[in-house]
């Protein structure tokens, strides 16, 4: 069995007839962590996005494989089923929907997608106390309505606890520093770093240095104009904070 | 306590005269299928009066839903609240006049009025008139109306967490109504009712 997670080749997407990725290639083993990093535009949610499914993006060439499998041919819900994970940069507000029911559901569906049963309710609400209080949630939340009025890091923290819920083997975290605070930044990143085991990947997008000294990378990439241009170990972290993009 | 009334097909009208002090809750239920005319005429006509009138409709196929509410504030010092919400699907067509007339005597009027619609297909129709009438100078009153159709960006982020689109359809529509059912205080009946909505939207996104 290979050891390789996902490869993605020669991969373009555009979004309204423009091309936002322009060909990209990424290889990814399990357990690394991997940074994507680049100036504002240059394509790193839109990669995240498309490895998630969005159907508002059009994949014009290329190819992704994720565990052996065609992952482009496969729906959202599937791609998560199979084990992948986004954590978004702006997680949605669904008002009227408590983020018990929200899980409840999501839990479920996983369980369906692998030919299991639904949780037992006891089962199920003392998985959610553990991975809430895993990242500082404080109970009452299970009742809100999801991210509906959430700060800033409630909203991240919601996102790492949907993590550590579904236990994804690929997990894809866009920009999940920003906004946050430093005390916020270090429960996330402790929460993803605790996620984290030999047989599993992270990809963390970001723009910045700041989250990548609590998420260490093993391969750090920069992304601009919809390729990657660069690709080294971590010290291209201090490197890029030092020079910028423009001088890459 | 409120009144629960499940419309059938046809004709329905119903006139409320609320006297000073008293209160009237009515919840209207509307399920896939029904086709109706429902006709509400309501006078506030004491002091302290109330009435507060809820609704939801759910159609998916052929129906023809058509709500009127007038809501009469003839003297002072009276509430009234209506929350209508409906989802119409199919070629369903949905009519929705709601009007609040407030009398040159009603001072010290609260008044409000809501109708929300999610539209399911581009062959349904939704045609929402609410209107307010008022002879009154010191009062409160608002009236608001929508038509959307199923947020995509709440969609594909359930669909990131393993909930299929089917699912995601039927939590967005079940949040969409909600806000009225919770108006129906008896609590088995509210879970009963909750449930006959939820089997319904179910069949109507597959």
């Amino acid at each position: 069995m290979s050891d390789i997670l996902l490869k993605i080749e020669g991969l373009r997407a555009s979004v309204e007839d423009k091309e936002i990725l322009k060909g990209v290639d990424l290889t990814i083993r399990k357990g690394e962590i991997h940074a994507v990093m680049g100036p504002n535009g240059a394509g790193k949610s839109t990669l995240s996005a498309v490895l998630a499914g969005k159907p508002q993006f059009t994949v014009t060439a290329g190819s992704v494989e994720f565990m052996g499998q065609d992952l482009l041919a496969m729906s959202p819900e599937e791609r998560a089923w199979a084990g992948i994970f986004l954590s978004f940069q702006y997680p949605i507000e669904i008002p009227g929907v408590t983020i018990t029911n929200f899980m409840k559901t999501a839990v479920n569906s996983h369980r369906a997608g692998k030919g299991l049963e639904p949780l037992k309710a006891g089962d199920f609400l003392k998985l959610m106390r553990e991975k809430m209080a895993f990242v500082q949630m404080k109970p009452e939340f299970a009742k809100r309505e999801v991210n509906v009025g959430f700060s800033g890091g409630e909203k991240k923290r919601n996102e790492i606890f949907q993590m550590a819920m579904l236990d994804p083997t690929l997990a894809i975290l866009d920009e999940t520093d920003s906004g946050l605070d430093v005390d916020a930044l270090r429960i996330v990143a402790n929460g993803v770093n605790a996620l984290h085991t030999p047989e599993k990947a992270a990809i963390v997008i970001t723009h910045y240095q700041r989250l990548l000294d609590y998420i260490v990378p093993d391969v750090v990439h920069v992304l601009k104009d919809g390729k990657i241009v660069k690709t080294a170990g971590k010290e291209l972290v201090a490197e890029i904070e030092e020079k910028g993009y423009d001088n890459l | 306590m409120t009144e629960v009334i499940i419309v059938s097909d046809g004709l329905l009208e119903r006139k409320i005269d609320v006297q000073a002090g008293q209160r009237t809750d009515l919840v209207l239920l509307v399920y896939p299928g029904v086709s109706c005319e429902v006709k509400m005429d309501v006078r506030l006509l004491g002091e302290g009066a109330e009435a507060n009138l809820y609704g939801v409709y759910v159609c998916g196929g052929s129906e023809k839903v058509r709500i009127s509410v007038e809501m009469h504030h003839d003297v002072h010092h009276c509430n009234s609240r209506q929350l209508f919400k409906g989802i119409a699907g199919g070629t369903s067509k949905v009519d929705f006049y709601g009007k609040i007339i407030v009398a040159q005597d009603a001072q010290k009027t609260e008044a409000y009025q809501e109708n929300h619609n999610l539209l399911l297909s581009d062959e349904a129709k939704v045609d929402t008139k609410p209107q307010l009438e008022i002879y009154a100078d010191d009062v409160k009153c608002s009236h608001g109306a929508t038509i959307g159709s199923l947020n995509e960006e709440e969609q594909f982020y359930m669909r990131s967490r393993g909930i299929t689109l089917e699912d995601a359809k039927v939590l967005q529509m079940i949040s969409f109504i909600a806000p009225v059912l919770e108006n129906i205080q008896d609590e088995s009946e509210r879970e009963l009712v909750s449930t006959r909505f939820e089997d319904a939207i179910r069949k109507l996104s597959k």
